[in-house]
């Protein structure tokens, strides 16, 4: 018997507003499901209520019709322990470097853990493991100043805060949105390493498609408030006719491939991923010496 | 339970309310310049008489300006067992200082005359008038028309070097950003909850903790908003915005013929209210 | 004292006006501790800062602003009255300055904590004045509510206003942090 979901949304709705002239559908009936471990990639255009879903895996808001059922609890159900929910679920906002209020980087990342009243010893434990995660050196960046820090720096602090709660899930809204290549590419890599290394179930919303090429086992496209689509990223991807009905862009490679093929050239048009995609085009200008020779 | 973190879309302000109304289309200096005088003048009424007159007076304007009338009860009920508990204090504890007229209760310290009653009974009225003369400005005014009104209103003020231009920038700059700041209000109070802040659960009595437990949220309040300011500063030096400067206006409004009226009606209940001799 | 209004003053003025604004029409603006009316408001620190930070003409401005949005936002008597809602509310950025500039040279600190404290007390005292004066109360429960929401009021207000300052300002002395501690 296949494990229960961790993450199951059932036919999911919420209104806000309700009753009032400026009353708002921001979700209807929608379907999700997450497996244990996996790296689940959420897009769609905005308002089309990815924020408004993510925010019912920890309880910010409760099914309003519909189930929310996460790792077997029933957020519908009046009795919830939000306080160990939201401990289980970390949630990661849009720029959350904004919602950095500690002066000092560690007391800023060991908030949490000390609101779960844990003893000092354990807090720094948690703090440590953390910042390391994330890539910030425990014992040169604890006592530093949380405004010296650069825009990527924070936002890493802002995640080790999360990550300091140990939760199972990890929720990302958006995670790289605003920030430079580098420190993009940086915080992508960690995000990996926590859902394969350290077996975090990792959720998050994206309008950057070769991130999630990069990143997903398994993507929700979300229109008008519902899940319209699923599946792969190569499923979704090489779909095109469905791509372009629901106006979602593709990876620059699944592009790429895609022109080569309208031209007449023999290649995979799923090999969306850099490495594979490349491997695509070098057989190409392999094949064709004269392009090969017009390149140089 | 879901509209715990609800701010921005509970936030009503600048509530217009278009109905088409007379009142709205009259000219919206007109009808700031005359509220102000008549809220003044019904502060400073104690009579019966001048209160009865001053709750018809803002009763007929709320009809007259066509707005649900339930838009301005919602601004009385929840002050009801506020005005009870109100008139109960001033009923046991004003009557020492307001001993004049007949005396009907003397027991003790308490001390019940018709002066005493009076103060109750205008109290509440006056609140209610108050209640009812705001909501017509605030319903049948937007808020461009309100920051322009206070701009042209105060515009006599420049000959004086009182900065009004400024002024009436620094309201347009307030009323902007108030949304934008729920928002961002919103968004962080639901990312702090969500690594486990929750708010007032020190004991009652440590000030100081219950005090730091919202930190995470006042904290980035005012960092937010006055890095939103640097950003603006930046914006307006760059676009060589100069305080003082002379500058046209692109709304100009023009009081008519009914605007002058009313600002004549408007004063003369004013002055009515503020040195007629009302009888009771 | 300056003549005209910077840039900067306009700005500031603004969006810390948008700040009382905000705090007075949620619950933002109270914080549960044990008062007379059951919490200490916090909505008048948006004036402090501005006085601090700006001066005296912004302390003023911020401070009317947030008086006219009490008196247009009241759901009691006391403050559906202008005298009460907004003419005390003038002075608080006003008083704060003063403090501030008269205490700047011997520390920051103390000036910005002396200038919140003195700046909620002015608050206080103000409107309970007019209060009594517009006969809402006597004096003696004035007294009453001025000493028991008075000072617990005035230590939030310092608390609050030390806190955003200093973070602002980017003050404060290199400090260990929490979990730096021996175990």
């Amino acid at each position: 018997m296949p494990a229960r979901p961790i993450i199951e949304i059932e036919n999911l709705s919420h209104t806000y507003m309700k009753g009032t002239p400026m009353e708002h559908v921001a979700l209807k009936g929608t379907n999700l499901y997450v497996e244990e471990g996996e790296c689940i990639a959420i897009i769609g255009h905005t308002g089309s209520g990815k924020s408004t879903l993510i925010q019912h895996f920890n309880g910010l808001m409760r099914p309003e019709s519909g189930k929310v059922i996460i790792d077997g609890e029933d957020l519908s159900q009046k009795k919830v322990n939000l306080k160990t929910l939201r401990q289980k679920v970390g949630l990661v906002f849009q720029n959350p470097e904004d919602q950095i209020f500690e002066k000092i980087i560690g007391d800023d990342i060991a908030y949490g853990p000390f609101k779960l009243g844990l003893p000092l010893k354990e807090v720094r434990e948690r703090v440590k493991w953390a910042m390391e995660v994330v890539g910030l050196d425990f014992e040169e960046m604890k006592d530093r100043q949380t405004f010296a820090l650069s825009g990527g720096q924070k936002r890493k602090v802002a995640l080790a805060g999360i990550l300091a709660l140990k939760p199972k899930i990890l929720v990302l809204d958006e995670p790289t949105a605003g920030l430079d290549p580098k420190s993009r590419k940086e915080l992508l890599g960690k995000i990996k390493v926590l859902n394969k290394e350290e077996k975090l179930t990792v959720v998050f919303v994206s309008h950057n498609m070769e991130e999630v090429a990069m990143l997903a086992d398994r993507v929700y496209v979300m229109a008008d408030g519902t899940d319209v689509l699923s599946g792969t990223p190569k499923e979704i991807f090489t779909d095109k006719e469905k791509l372009q009905r629901h106006q979602i862009g593709t990876p620059e490679t699944v592009k790429i491939l895609y022109r080569l093929s309208d031209l007449g050239y023999k290649v995979k048009t799923d090999a969306f991923s850099i490495h594979e995609a490349a491997e695509e085009i070098m057989k190409v200008l392999a094949g064709t010496k004269e392009v090969s020779n017009y390149v140089k | 339970m879901s509209n715990e973190f609800e701010i921005s879309r509970n936030i009503t302000i600048g509530q217009y309310v278009p109905t088409g109304s007379f009142i709205h289309r009259l000219d919206p200096r007109i009808k700031l310049l005359s509220f102000v005088v008549l809220v003044l003048a019904i502060a400073l009424n104690t009579s019966y008489l001048g209160n009865a007159v001053g709750l018809v007076l803002s009763l007929f304007l709320f009809w007259a300006s066509k707005i649900p009338i339930s838009y301005g009860l919602s601004g009385v009920k929840p002050a009801i067992p506020f005005i009870i508990i109100l008139a109960l204090l001033q009923l046991l504890f004003q009557g020492q200082l307001f001993s004049g007229g007949t005396v009907y209760v003397d027991y003790g310290f308490i001390l019940i005359t018709s002066e005493s009653i009076r103060l109750v009974i205008v109290s509440a009225v006056r609140f209610i008038e108050i209640i009812f003369l705001s909501s017509v400005l605030t319903l049948s005014t937007s808020t461009t028309e309100m920051t322009h009104s206070i701009q042209s209103l105060l515009s006599p003020l420049k000959k004086i070097h009182f900065p009004v231009h400024e002024i009436s920038l620094i309201t347009t700059i307030s009323i902007r950003f108030v949304p934008t700041f729920a928002i961002e209000m919103e968004k962080m109070m639901k990312a702090q909850a969500s690594r486990g802040a929750d708010f007032g659960t020190g004991g009652w009595w440590r000030i100081i903790q219950r005090t730091k437990e919202m930190f995470p949220i006042i904290i980035p309040l005012f960092n937010i908003a006055l890095s939103r300011a640097e950003d603006l500063i930046l914006a307006m030096e760059s676009r060589c915005y100069t305080p003082g400067g002379d500058r046209t206006s692109y709304s100009v409004y023009k009081a008519a013929g009914k605007d002058y009226l009313i600002l004549v009606v408007g004063l003369l209940f004013a002055v009515l209210l503020l040195f007629y001799p009302f009888p009771f | 004292m300056k003549k005209t209004l910077t840039v900067r003053d306009i700005v500031i003025a603004g969006v810390l006006g948008a700040v009382a604004i905000l705090l007075g029409v949620t619950r933002l603006g109270y914080i549960p501790v044990p008062t007379a009316a059951g919490n200490a408001t916090i909505m008048h620190i948006p004036a402090i800062i501005g006085g601090i930070m700006q001066g005296p003409i912004v302390g003023l401005i911020v401070g009317a602003i947030f008086g006219i949005s009490s008196f247009l936002n009241a759901t009691v008597p006391l403050f559906k009255d202008p005298m009460v809602a907004i003419l005390p509310r003038l002075f608080i950025g006003v008083v704060a300055w003063l403090v501030y500039v008269g205490i700047r040279r011997k520390s920051e600190y103390l000036a910005v904590g002396a200038a919140a404290f003195i700046g909620t007390l002015t608050n206080t005292v103000l409107v309970l004045t007019m209060a009594v004066v517009r006969n809402y109360m006597t004096a003696g429960v004035a007294w009453t509510v001025g000493l028991t929401n008075g000072i617990p009021e005035a230590i939030v207000g310092t608390i609050v206003t030390l806190a955003v300052v200093l973070a602002w300002k980017q003050l404060g002395k290199s400090q260990k942090s929490k979990i730096s501690k021996d175990l």
